[in-house]
């Protein structure tokens, strides 16, 4: 501590005043954020602890009811199944969405002449807001006259299921095609992830491809042993976010089941059943034990990705 | 450092703007700053009705607003659903009065969210029990009090489309009567194209929308106790064969059992979607002014919609058939209803405002009530304005109305679980449909999920009673 600390007459290790100054200034102007933050998602969380153990209706104050909540969600079967579609929804949308988004994004990273306008294509449905877009997929998803069906007629595709006895799937309203359209439809918004991987793709070291072209490599076994490997962190991201994203489905099947999760549950996401229960059945109590439970299943899932990721995330120079 | 202190002033301006740009002004319209002015109270009204019948209501409020000089009511929109509602009432901020339908008064007024209104509507004309029709006003009942004051409701009929009925060689102007002639005219309209594709239905029991609550009623079931206090239904032989009847309408086309009126399963679907997808229900492609759907269940409302989306559409209205030997009964859902919240900061001019609302202009005038009713095509709540000669000069709309005058209702009683109840009805019938399900476990299923969720609100519901 120099002369200065011992002129401010404060110990060792105090600021001096610009520092101070700084300090009070840079709270000052986070304030709003940190106002925000303890008001709008710390208390909110505190709170949601303890209305999951009460039954509790946003009306009347809660009643403290012990662990009735979380055992009444081991008997809930329509928990089960909404448990059941998520993870249905995660497992279809989040590797196949992956793939998909490497493969644009190798195709989008080429040397081509207005390439930065198919980026911008690509791009563009992730801009487009949740609730426009599934009212637009409604409508491509339509049976009748969708695009879908429209361009699978035209391909005649309808023609050579009916040859075996099936019809071109009525999408939405089957209770066998209802997930599966929302998985297809997850894949139109791939666009932040292909963002993400071109950039993961530009970090990969030049030398490591002209060592593959001296070895005589050709450009699969490039992208296998060469891009593939170096582009595993960013794959961890997208995965990890992807996961997140996944288990928290909500927008899109809220708006185009009408909130019902129909046809018979098959679209009843957990994240769309915890909202009918807080929102409409009014079972808040019963809603916030299951945001937990949600938040316990996802911190589970990222954990498990994080640690099998020693095995297959490779950073350049370890 | 007075330049600091002028690009702080600077920055301190601009957010000023900002701030006074985005400001929510006290008074919304000129009329309302006007009334400011007079001094006159503004008191907020909450409409759950949205587009034309948002802008019809209004008209009327506006005429209130020109008769008063003390009270002018501003109106919002929010939609029907509970989420708005709630969250009002939850943080202490509710509407002065506002409208909603049953469902909502159910959940909310056994916590205490509403102010009673039974003793003050003794004192009103035309608001006595009697006037109502006997199931609306049970509606808005909870704990022997009145909370809400019923200003609509629903009526259902079968409609039918006579050039499709001459077609198949029917009798253009004799609607089915029995559930066998439903059936057997279902089979003869149904018609099947090249390569087995089905161009057009007779009927199916779920279009336009979920009816299994309704199917109970008219096959003479009873889906709750005698107190409607827990559910009962799969123990009601009436309630598991109106179940089954359903789902005999879907079945295998190989099935040699199948009742010739059943259909694919994927067809059936295909047909319901054409009501859902992209807004068709509202608009010219209605598979039922379309003619792909020959018979449907049907509300008054479209006594108004089919003269103005399918102009050339030939069509009847007639009761819908039920089960011989089955209690006669009209179906009538559900009521949109006025309340007042118990937070409202100005209940007495509320009170004046629903006043002149429900009351006859003069004695030959009818209510702005009923006004309101005619002029959105519903069925008004009360009995004596039902009557009027306006509800009847159209003959197929007094065939809507007939239903409710001669027969009683199947309409979803007043329960703090109806809403949970309603939406599980309609599960347990895409259960059965889709092969998920036997009726009966599907109506099991859904007694243990709903009576659950009673016995937790069902300790409320008495200490609210209790003082």
């Amino acid at each position: 501590m120099g002369p200065r600390a011992a002129q401010d007459g404060v110990g060792g290790g105090a600021m001096t005043r610009t520092e101070r100054r700084n300090l009070r200034n840079g709270l000052l102007f986070a304030s709003p954020y940190i106002f925000g933050f303890l008001v709008f998602t710390l208390y909110p969380f505190a709170a949601s602890v303890y209305y999951s153990f009460c039954n509790f209706n946003a009306i009347d104050p809660p009643v403290w009811t012990g662990l009735d909540n979380y055992k009444q969600m081991l008997g809930d079967a329509t928990l089960r199944t909404s448990l059941f579609n998520t993870l249905y929804f995660t497992v279809g949308s989040v590797p196949l969405g992956i793939v998909f988004a490497i493969l644009l994004a190798v195709l989008l990273n080429q040397k081509l002449r207005g390439i930065s306008v198919y980026r911008t294509v690509f791009f563009l449905p992730t801009i487009v807001p949740l609730v426009a877009s599934a009212v637009l997929w409604l409508w491509v998803l339509n049976p009748e006259s969708g695009l879908l069906n429209g361009i699978l007629r035209a391909m005649n595709v309808d023609g050579a299921l009916a040859a075996v006895g099936l019809s071109l799937p009525n999408w939405l309203s089957d209770e066998h095609w209802a997930m599966p359209s929302l998985i297809l439809m997850s894949f139109w918004s791939v666009g932040g992830a292909v963002v993400i991987f071109l950039a993961g793709l530009a970090d990969v070291p030049q030398s490591l491809y002209e060592v593959a072209d001296i070895d005589g490599a050709g450009p699969l076994r490039k992208f296998w042993n060469v891009t593939l490997p170096m582009i595993t962190p960013t794959i961890l991201f997208n995965l990890v976010m992807g996961l997140i994203g996944a288990f928290q489905y909500f927008t899109q099947v809220y708006v185009m089941t009408a909130g019902t999760g129909g046809p018979a549950n098959k679209t009843l996401v957990y994240a769309l059943y915890l909202y009918q229960m807080a929102f409409k059945y009014l079972n808040m109590g019963y809603a916030s034990a299951m945001g937990w439970m949600l938040f316990v299943l996802v911190l589970i899932c990222t954990l498990g990705v994080l640690y099998t990721s020693k095995r297959w995330v490779h950073y350049y120079g370890d | 450092m007075f330049r600091t202190y002028l690009s702080w002033l600077g920055m301190a301006l601009a957010c000023a703007v900002v701030l006074a740009f985005l400001w929510p002004s006290e008074a919304g319209s000129e009329a309302e700053r006007e009334a400011l002015r007079n001094g006159r109270k503004i008191i907020t009204y909450w409409d759950r009705s949205q587009g034309h019948e948002y802008e019809t209501h209004n008209e009327l409020i506006r005429e209130f607003n020109a008769s008063q000089d003390r009270i002018y009511v501003r109106t919002l929109s929010v939609g029907w659903r509970i989420e708005k509602l709630l969250t009002a009432i939850a943080s202490g901020a509710p509407p002065d009065v506002c409208s909603m339908e049953a469902h909502t008064l159910s959940q909310l007024a056994p916590q205490g969210c509403f102010v009673a209104l039974d003793s003050w509507m003794a004192t009103q004309p035309n608001m006595k029990p009697d006037d109502f029709f006997d199931h609306l006003y049970e509606m808005v009942n909870h704990e022997g009090r009145v909370w809400g004051i019923p200003t609509l409701t629903d009526s259902y009929c079968l409609l039918w489309n006579k050039a499709a009925f001459r077609k198949a060689g029917l009798d253009p102007e004799r609607p089915p009567r029995t559930l066998k002639e439903l059936e057997e005219f279902a089979a003869k309209l149904t018609v099947r194209g090249p390569g087995g594709t089905v161009e057009q239905i007779g009927f199916l029991p779920w279009l336009p929308w979920d009816f299994t609550y309704m199917w109970g009623g008219y096959f003479g079931g009873e889906w709750f106790d005698k107190e409607r206090t827990r559910v009962t239904a799969a123990s009601d032989p009436n309630i598991l064969k109106s179940l089954e009847w359903q789902g005999s309408w879907v079945r295998d086309p190989n099935d040699p059992d199948a009742p010739a009126y059943a259909l694919d399963s994927e067809v059936a679907q295909a047909f319901y979607n054409g009501f859902s997808a992209g807004g068709a229900y509202f608009s010219a492609t209605n598979p039922f002014y379309t003619g792909k759907v020959a018979m449907i269940h049907e509300g008054e409302w479209q006594c108004t919609f089919i003269p103005k989306y399918a102009p050339s559409l030939d069509w009847g209205v007639a009761p819908i058939p039920q089960p011989e030997g089955a209690p006669p009964r009209s179906y009538s859902p559900s009521t949109v209803l006025d309340g007042i919240p118990s937070g409202s900061r100005n209940p007495d001019e509320a009170l004046t405002f629903l006043a002149w609302f429900y009351a006859e202009r003069s004695e030959n005038e009818p209510s702005p009530a009923s006004d309101y009713a005619f002029l959105i095509h519903n069925v008004p709540a009360r009995r004596v304005e039902a009557s009027q000669e306006r509800f009847s000069g159209d003959p197929k709309f007094k065939v809507f109305v007939n239903e409710l005058m001669t027969k009683p209702a199947v309409y979803f009683p007043a329960s703090p679980v109806g809403r949970l109840f309603a939406d599980q009805t309609q599960v347990a019938r895409e259960y059965v449909m889709f092969g998920l399900s036997e009726p009966e476990a599907a109506l099991k299923n859904l007694e243990s999920k709903v009576n659950a969720e009673w016995d937790r609100v069902r300790p409320k519901t008495v200490s609210a009673a209790a003082p």
